[in-house]
């Protein structure tokens, strides 16, 4: 296999690489996020970004384009029934092939279920460094360095990958902001080879049910409940409601079945940053305030008055949530002028 | 392949995440005197092991790499009701990041002749996940992670799992030898026996293998490990105002002075 | 058995039935002490423990008294905390008055300080347990025993919350603790009155060494434990407060009556939370961080409320078997767990060295710890807590209001003079104790304190 313990010669790769993941014509968010980040890691160094995309048929989509429109110079598609809907093996060997073929030296890869599987199938072959959800891509001094929390997020570690190429990354949603598409941006894109054929992959997806998707990361207003909410969110929702935001919770949510997985804030769930995030029932462990705590306020409703969310809020109050909440419903619900004093 | 199926389950010893003091001179969260223990998805990974031994029939082997003392996840997967449990020791596998180790398993378990590697989804310590699909990538395997369920499909030499997606799921059936990813409480891990427990914690011997008996010894350790920690920092706390209110009136002022 | 078997627990379907010589139900400081003595013999103890360690299911004050412990082990390797360099008694009103007593002999000081050691106790049990299994016990943890097996009225085995989880020994060794529901369930106790037993709360605080140092007056392993009554420290009811200090932790605590407790219109942890807030006591726990928080269950009951200790096929040790001494100035039971313990290990191995299981062959523990300084301490205080709860209200609430005011009235500064004073601190003693005669009454009958 290419690559040996030795690593490889550094000088021969180049560009940064964003995997532009799709299903049945629909993006994924966080690609727009990479692709976002991706640019400013290609401008510190000077090279291209590229955008790699697979699927069916996306000539009928404008992936492409939009792609170009969010920063990538070059677009590589590889367009084959083999790749709608996703499995791992041929993507891991189409974009594996890619990577040996046209050497990039940084990938980025969502952090999703579907980044998150087929990644090593890309790093594997290639001995190529893999460092998965980093919270920080930064050039120091022409070196690129991927952080990520250690020792359960009371540490930031700094990874490297002197020696091996590509140096790849998966990022969670979210932890990264999206910019403004500019439609004035021009850009190639290039038809690849497909080298997967159907008779080799060794899986076959046999039924595939997905709805909509709640996506918490754009919020501005954010509602979270944890334990504290003992089942029941209804009140959660209607804050959300009359402050114009969405709802969010803990990974002790989702496990209880109060909140779908989509919602849940943390280390293994969504990173937010919105304007206002409000903590009701929560009790504030590292691994969940790593979701939010780059929020621009937060609130903390808890009624264990030595809850690690206190140190890590702005306000908070020692008191039941299903009492403060319903308290808070009426204050913005009402006329302004019409509370009292 | 025949009928039965031989069955490696992996496992991985971690220090207890629940497990945390506070260091009383920086106040921060202390977790080095953390009793060292099975990591928690790998539970669920065990019983998907014994669940699917009971339905196709086969062996069921634990397999961790680890220091001498690791040896303890071995006995709990026996307890539980693993048939047997091989230990990956070697000195020379120290400061392997996701690459070497996921080849050291993937050899193992080709070695056991697998038809089925199933693993817990990530660990709490790394949390990178990223040693099951490593283990089918240098095997050149099928894989199947974010796993919720398991059906056995023996007559076609194939195993279907259903898998979590964002909104929502899908069935997928791969082709033998398939690496499976459980998902973190996605079963209900049986209690070991009591006399399977005592056997495992005292009759039962693991067999351990160095890395030269894997014939990966220049493969493996710091050297042939792409990534490096190039520096660890303590997360500077985002600073909050950390201010308690009494009444709820407050907390909307506050609120409504952000909207 | 049957393939499906086979299937369901592995290729091998172990049974260690009779393979072990004793079940010991709980790794604490009495199922350690008698597993130790047995393995020590050549015996092969089975220890089963509910908790994920020896330790963690175990709650005390703090101070643990080692003179058989230091037989057993070497002690000096054992995880301690400080040695009890001083000891003080204080009487607190519920006006804020304190009077205390303080002793701090020089002879402490050294080797082996007075037998006298604050351990925290998820270490120091792991530790002895260590020991035992050293000495070829097996412990098996996570595992609740939940009954007894019983054939033909003989103990044979025990009963446990684990799937394929009877297991059958000769003997079991019941060192369950306070709440000793298998001994219970099995009809070899009667469940303890609510008088009988006690309720604890207590706190754990962390500090750093120098602030314990400086606060109480400590150096190198020193360490204070400090005992409280009156109605100050525990209202109304018979008991008192406690503070005892780690290398760099602070523990304190109530103990009182679960009858008192099931009477009061406060929990136990409001008792706690007034008992901190005493002028006395608020200093001493002022800032740190809180750690821990235990309750716990003290069997009270003295000599007469300790069940029949042995049985065929098994023996009772330890806080099961009501061997707790709560003489309202001593509080021990710690050391007669390992004491007991010790006994019954040496009366198995008899028992079983003449191949017999039955009641009269293990008759020699009941006798050793009859004579030894466990049963006669109990029987010398058994008395205590009877009378105790006889003379509740003059105890715990005239007197140490007598004694503040009393202390008040004769250190009172002002232009009286000092004769006047120390007759007006007299008067208030006196009348509390219901005049001269009365005083003379209350001497008499708590005279045995002072033998």
């Amino acid at each position: 296999m290419p690559g040996g313990d030795s690593g490889v010669d550094v000088e021969q790769y180049d560009d940064v690489w964003v995997f532009v993941e799709q299903h049945d014509g629909e993006v994924a968010g966080v690609a727009w996020e990479l692709l976002t980040k991706g640019r400013d890691l290609a401008d510190q160094r000077e090279e291209d970004l590229v955008a790699l995309v697979m699927g069916e048929d996306l000539d009928e989509t404008s992936i492409p384009e939009e792609c170009i429109a969010r920063g990538a110079d070059r677009v590589l598609v590889a367009d084959d029934p083999v790749f709608e809907p996703y499995r791992s093996d041929p993507y891991g060997e189409q974009f594996r092939y890619l990577v040996e073929e046209r050497k990039p030296a940084i990938a980025l890869i969502g952090g999703t279920h579907t980044g998150r599987d087929f990644a090593g199938r890309v790093a594997v072959p290639n001995h190529a460094g893999l460092t998965a959800d980093c919270t920080e891509l930064e050039m120091e001094n022409g070196r690129y360095e991927m952080r990520r929390p250690a020792f359960g997020g009371d540490a930031l570690a700094t990874i490297i990958c002197p020696d091996h190429r590509p140096q790849m990354s998966t990022v969670r949603p979210g932890v990264f902001p999206t910019a403004e598409p500019d439609d004035d941006r021009e850009g190639e894109v290039i038809e690849v080879e497909v080298v997967v054929q159907e008779e080799e992959t060794m899986t076959e997806v046999l039924e595939r049910e997905v709805g909509d998707v709640a996506d918490i990361t754009d919020a501005e207003v954010v509602v979270a409940g944890g334990i504290g909410v003992e089942g029941d969110f209804e009140p959660l929702w209607d804050l959300a409601e009359v402050l114009g935001g969405t709802v969010a919770g803990t990974r002790d949510a989702v496990e209880e079945g109060w909140i779908e997985p989509a919602r849940q804030v943390g280390q293994t769930g969504k990173t937010v940053r919105p304007d206002l995030y409000i903590a009701a029932g929560i009790s504030g462990a590292i691994q969940h305030l790593e979701g939010m705590d780059d929020s621009e306020t937060v609130i903390a409703i808890n009624t264990d008055p030595n809850a690690p969310i206190f140190d890590n809020a702005d306000y908070g109050i020692v008191a039941d949530l299903h009492e403060v909440i319903p308290e808070l419903i009426a204050y913005f619900s009402e006329d302004r002028q019409e509370v009292p004093a | 392949m025949p009928d039965e199926w031989n069955i490696v389950v992996c496992v991985k010893q971690v220090p207890d995440a629940d497990d945390v003091s506070i260091d009383p001179e920086t106040g921060r969260l202390n977790r080095s005197d953390a009793a060292a223990v099975l990591n928690a998805p790998d539970y669920n990974a065990v019983e998907a092991a014994l669940e699917l031994r009971e339905a196709v029939g086969g062996t069921v082997t634990a397999l961790s790499m680890g220091p001498p003392t690791a040896e303890a996840v071995l006995r709990v997967a026996v307890g539980m009701g693993a048939d047997d449990g091989v230990l990956l020791s070697d000195p020379a596998f120290g400061g392997s990041d996701t690459w070497p180790t996921s080849l050291a398993l993937a050899r193992a378990a080709d070695e056991l002749d697998a038809d089925v590697v199933i693993a817990g989804e990530e660990s709490t310590d790394s949390s990178t996940g990223q040693v099951p699909p490593g283990i089918a990538a240098h095997n050149g395997w099928a894989q199947l992670t974010y796993v919720e369920g398991l059906e056995p499909a023996p007559g076609e030499d194939r195993l279907i799992a259903k898998r979590d997606v964002e909104g929502g799921y899908e069935r997928v059936a791969a082709d033998l030898p398939v690496v499976v990813a459980m998902g973190f409480g996605e079963n209900k891990p049986r209690p070991a026996g009591l006399h399977r427990k005592i056997y495992a914690e005292t009759d039962f011997e693991p067999e351990t293998w160095t890395a030269e008996d894997l014939g990966v010894e220049d493969e493996v350790g710091l050297s042939v490990s792409p990534t490096q920690v190039g520096g660890m920092d303590t997360a500077d706390p985002v600073p909050r105002e950390q201010e308690v209110v009494e009444e709820t009136d407050e907390l909307a002022e506050q609120i409504a002075e952000v909207l | 058995m049957s393939e499906s078997e086979m299937q369901r627990t592995g290729t091998e379907a172990p049974n260690y039935d009779d393979r072990y010589d004793a079940i010991v139900v709980g790794a604490g400081l009495a199922g350690s002490s008698a597993a130790l003595t047995l393995a020590r013999q050549g015996y092969d103890p089975l220890i089963i423990e509910r908790g994920p360690s020896p330790g963690t299911k175990n709650v005390f004050g703090g101070v643990l008294y080692t003179p058989r412990i230091r037989e057993l082990t070497d002690f000096e390797d054992a995880p301690k905390e400080r040695y009890v360099a001083k000891k003080t008694y204080s009487m607190l009103s519920e006006e804020g008055d304190e009077t205390s007593m303080s002793i701090a002999p020089s002879s402490w000081r050294e080797e082996p300080h007075n037998d006298s050691w604050m351990v925290l106790r998820r270490d120091f049990d792991e530790w002895f347990a260590e020991q035992a299994v050293e000495e070829g016990a097996t412990l098996v943890t996570e595992t609740t025993v939940t009954d007894l097996i019983e054939e033909n009225e003989e103990v044979v085995g025990v009963r446990t919350d684990r799937p394929d989880g009877e297991i059958r020994a000769p003997i079991v060794v019941l060192a369950e603790g306070a709440n000793s529901l298998v001994s219970e369930g099995a009809g070899l106790k009667q469940q303890d009155s609510r008088d009988n037993v006690a309720v604890s709360v207590k706190e754990v605080r962390k500090y750093d060494r120098d602030t314990i140092e400086d606060r109480f007056h400590l150096d190198g392993q020193a360490g204070l434990a400090a005992h409280y009554f009156g109605d100050g420290a525990v209202g109304d009811a018979v008991g008192g407060g406690f503070l005892y200090t780690n290398k760099r932790t602070v523990s304190i605590g109530v103990v009182y009556s679960i009858e008192d407790a099931a009477h009061s219109d406060k929990t136990p942890d409001e008792v706690l939370e007034e008992f901190k807030q005493h002028p006395a006591v608020a200093p001493l726990v002022r800032g740190g961080r809180m750690l821990e928080y235990s309750a716990h269950a003290i069997p009270e009951g003295g000599p007469d409320s300790m069940p029949e200790l042995v049985h065929d096929g098994a023996v009772i040790v330890g806080d099961a078997a009501g061997l707790v001494l709560n003489s309202g100035i001593h509080l021990e039971g710690t050391n007669m767990a390992v004491e007991s313990g010790y006994h019954a290990g040496q009366a198995i191995s008899d028992a079983l060295e003449n191949g017999r299981t039955d009641a009269a062959a293990l008759a020699s523990y009941e006798t050793e710890l009859r004579n030894s300084y466990v049963v006669q301490n109990l029987d010398h205080y058994g008395w205590f807590m009877d009378t105790a709860a006889a003379e509740q209200e003059f105890l715990f609430d005239d007197l140490p209001r007598a004694l503040g005011q009393a202390g008040e009235e004769y250190f009172k500064m002002d232009d009286t003079p000092k004769e006047e004073h120390v007759s007006e601190a007299k008067q208030r003693i006196l009348t509390a104790t219901g005049g001269w005669f009365g005083a003379a009454k209350k001497a008499w009958k708590f005279r045995k304190m002072l033998s």
